[in-house]
């Protein structure tokens, strides 16, 4: 019965992704190469960070939030956002829309993190006989990572592949792709700052990528009005 | 390796370090799902499985050692008045709420169970704080009197599922309110229903090959005269050190027999002292005798005394064995096979009833024939008196007790000890002994009086007694050089000259089946039910997912189309 459990997990955890490479025309154009593409460039830069972070940070012994290695984290966060500039410029891809580019990225860099940070544990936890509801809740954040790597991909794709933009939305752009970058900062807070348990942040990671992905979907879409 | 995409063809020096990252990422993958289950259980605990045995191949005891099913609390559901069926599930009862009576008729009835696990009170643990007798109260005596039924109804029945023993600690009562409350509601946990489940992983139980029984004899030679070629008379004191009962790996015997232990060691600690100087040495051998296979009528001091010299065995004036001398009351009964008119018996009780008088207790003598075509031996000194040597059994208790009776179980732990108690039957057998073999007579005669140097050491007394109590001793279990038996043979060996220990096989009759202790996962698990409702909705939303996603991207006709067949293409063939 605990291999259900696993099975039930594992495709609330990857088959949204799986659904999205299928029901968009990204199947249509045939862009798993780029998404995988991207999953390669998003190990690689986990790794990075990883030197980094062991490099930088000292472990803590307790579980209290420290602001300066909270801030060391954020900054090392940044070189995901490095990552991504890197799939999304210096990679090359077939001749596919700019459209269907940040989505095949997006959808790459999100399966990828969710195999490399949650596979595992969900293998080894979800098997067992005692029940907990902690690998639905995992399974609904990597929903909520999903949305927010397509959100994240889209603004990068606005500020960095779009050479004419809108000048007085160039700051919005920013500042939203600003605090997506730094989402994973912020829930870290979360946790262990303010002593939030898993469901409500899970339901805050899910809020609020939904509401990212609303405003990029409305950037975009003006961003994409005037070259028309 | 192989796992590479083939379309990644094009020359770019990053692709070459991707390859080894990505691999070791999947062996990496691969240990991982190779790993044993972490154990994520909502408690573990350490339990204690009934004894398993068979008398002259009659099946005893709990027959199986694992256990998987689910908990419940009660032998009724709360639904309908009868019994409910519970072959799969384990019953959960705390010793205290115990119904003898509705146990005594279901385990009768042979009613079918999956299991059962039984809840003592954390104080009967051998590891509970020792706290003396000052904490007996009426609790504990009627704790102890409920423990000594239960483990007489279980040892004496033949019960086809695991039972086991556990103590009340948080985590388990937690549990167990919790399976209460859900079986309030008048469902029985079950695969489809959710709840608790136990699991013991234990192998199959197996037969103890050969037990072995380990007899230990200290010799303390008294002072021969000159010119003397006449052997020395001997006297014998003995005790049985080894225990039974209805869970073997909790059956500690304080009382049964680790009194007459500590007293055997005590006194062998007074004599030596006394023998070390040739000035007090008494014209008495001393022989000191811890056996083994008490419960199985003492079918060690039946081995001991056949191996001992023939012409050493007729020396012995006469043997005092001792059993059960520590509980908080003071009577005290002298046992003997030989009619009291005896001359031997007369001068022995005459001795223990004087120096008694001077401290204030009261000894009297029961006696009880042989029946030599009985192969049950109740007492120790029966078996010396079997092969005609003089012998008398010193303990509180005033009847025979049965076969596997008053064996040192369940309810026989620290705190019905009363080491004061013992320390004062010491004297009396020091004394008495101390009397007879130095010959003295009259009154005002304390040898081993207080705050003298020949004083009963209180705590000797105590450590030992708190040794015994946190170390089980049924002889089937304990390997040839279990440390219990060392140190009893370092400790006579410290007070006497010779030591031996004489390994011998218990007697056929007996067969022991290994097994005795084992850790208890509680799980709390979810119901097929519930698996099937979660894999509906994840079904539904990603079903609605992928809609939504087709309606926006491709438009609504995209999503009608799908279901639609293709026009046939036979059509234009035509």
């Amino acid at each position: 019965m605990t291999l259900f459990h696993f099975f039930n997990c594992a495709i609330l955890t990857f088959g949204p992704h799986a659904v999205y490479y299928s029901a968009t025309p990204l199947s249509e154009y045939d862009t798993l190469g780029t998404s995988i593409k991207a999953a390669v460039v998003y190990l690689i830069t986990a790794l990075v960070k990883l030197v980094c972070l062991a490099t930088f940070l000292n472990v803590s012994e307790t579980d209290s939030f420290d602001p300066y290695q909270e801030l060391l984290k954020a900054l090392i966060g940044f070189i995901d956002v490095a990552g991504l500039y890197f799939a999304l410029t210096q990679l090359t891809h077939r001749n596919i829309s700019q459209c269907h580019k940040f989505q095949a990225v997006g959808l790459g860099w999100a399966f990828a993190d969710s195999v490399l940070h949650r596979l595992a544990p969900l293998w080894v936890g979800a098997r067992g006989l005692e029940f907990t509801w902690d690998y639905i809740f995992q399974g609904l954040e990597a929903n909520a990572n999903l949305v927010l790597s397509l959100s994240l991909a889209a603004l990068g794709s606005l500020m960095w592949l779009r050479k004419n933009k809108p000048k007085t939305l160039i700051p919005i752009i920013y500042a939203c792709a600003g605090i997506v970058a730094t989402m994973p900062s912020i829930t870290s807070y979360l946790r262990q700052g303010l002593g939030w348990h898993l469901p409500k942040i899970v339901g805050f990671e899910l809020f609020t990528s939904l509401a990212m992905a609303f405003i990029s979907w409305q950037l975009f879409a003006a961003c994409q009005r005037p070259s028309n | 390796m192989a796992n590479c995409p083939k379309k990644v063809q094009n020359s770019k020096p990053s692709s070459v370090l991707i390859d080894p990252v990505y691999s070791s990422m999947i062996t990496l993958l691969i240990i991982v799902m190779a790993c044993v289950e972490i154990c994520d259980a909502v408690t573990v605990v350490d339990v204690y499985r009934l004894v398993q045995y068979d008398i002259g191949g009659v099946p005893f005891g709990s027959r199986l050692a694992s256990l998987n099913h689910h908990a419940g609390s009660s032998l009724f559901s709360s639904s309908s008045g009868a019994a409910a069926d519970l072959s799969r599930t384990v019953l959960i009862l705390p010793v205290r709420e115990l119904n003898l009576t509705f146990i005594k008729e279901y385990i009768a009835q042979r009613k079918p169970l999956g299991g059962l696990l039984l809840l003592l009170p954390p104080a009967f643990s051998p590891n509970a704080d020792s706290v003396g007798g000052a904490d007996h109260d009426s609790v504990k005596d009627l704790m102890k009197e409920v423990l000594v039924e239960l483990e007489q109804l279980l040892i004496h029945a033949n019960i086809p599922y695991p039972v086991y023993f556990g103590f009340e600690d948080d985590g388990i009562n937690t549990v167990l309110a919790d399976v209460k409350k859900n079986d309030a509601t008048g469902q029985l946990a079950t695969a489809t229903t959710g709840g608790y489940k136990l699991v013991v992983a234990v192998p199959e139980p197996k037969k103890v090959a050969s037990p072995t029984i380990a007899n230990i004899q200290g010799w303390l030679p008294g002072l021969k005269a000159d010119g003397d070629s006449n052997q020395l008379p001997t006297i014998a004191i003995v005790a049985s050190y080894d225990t039974f009962g209805a869970a073997p790996a909790l059956s500690v015997g304080s009382d049964s027999n680790g009194s007459g232990v500590v007293a055997l060691l005590e006194i062998a600690r007074l004599f030596s002292i006394l023998y070390s100087n040739p000035k007090t040495r008494g014209r008495y051998n001393l022989l000191f005798g811890l056996t083994s296979g008490g419960p199985y009528n003492y079918n060690g001091t039946y081995k001991w005394l056949r191996s001992l010299d023939q012409r050493q065995r007729e020396t012995i004036d006469y043997a005092i064995c001792l059993n059960s001398i520590g509980s908080f009351n003071n009577d005290l009964w002298i046992h003997v096979s030989k009619p009291p008119e005896n001359a031997y018996i007369k001068q022995i009780f005459e001795g223990f009833s004087n120096v008694a008088e001077e401290l204030g207790l009261k000894v009297g003598l029961k006696h009880k024939k042989i029946n030599i075509s009985n192969t049950r031996v109740a007492w120790e000194h029966e078996q010396f008196s079997r092969l005609r040597v003089t012998a008398a059994t010193l303990s509180e208790l005033s009847f025979a007790p049965e076969l596997l009776q008053s064996t040192g179980g369940l309810s026989d732990n620290r705190h019905f000890v009363d080491e004061a108690s013992v320390s004062r039957r010491v004297k009396l057998v020091a004394e008495s002994l101390a009397r007879h073999i130095y010959d003295l007579k009259g009154k005002d005669i304390n040898i081993f009086a207080d705050n003298s140097s020949l004083a009963v050491n209180p705590s000797y007394v105590r450590s030992w007694l708190d040794l015994l109590s946190t170390t089980p001793r049924v002889a089937p279990f304990l390997s040839k050089t279990d440390p219990i038996i060392m140190a009893l043979k370092k400790e006579l060996a410290d007070h006497t000259i010779e030591v031996n220990v004489q390994q011998e096989v218990l007697d056929g009759m007996f067969t022991f089946y290994d097994s005795t202790t084992g850790r208890l996962h509680i799980y709390q698990v979810a119901s097929v039910t519930f698996d099937l409702l979660l894999l509906l909705v994840l079904g539904s939303y990603l079903i609605v997912l992928f809609s939504f996603l087709v309606i926006t991207t491709r438009g609504l006709d995209d999503l009608i189309s799908l279901f639609r067949r293709p026009p046939s293409r036979k059509v234009k063939t035509a």
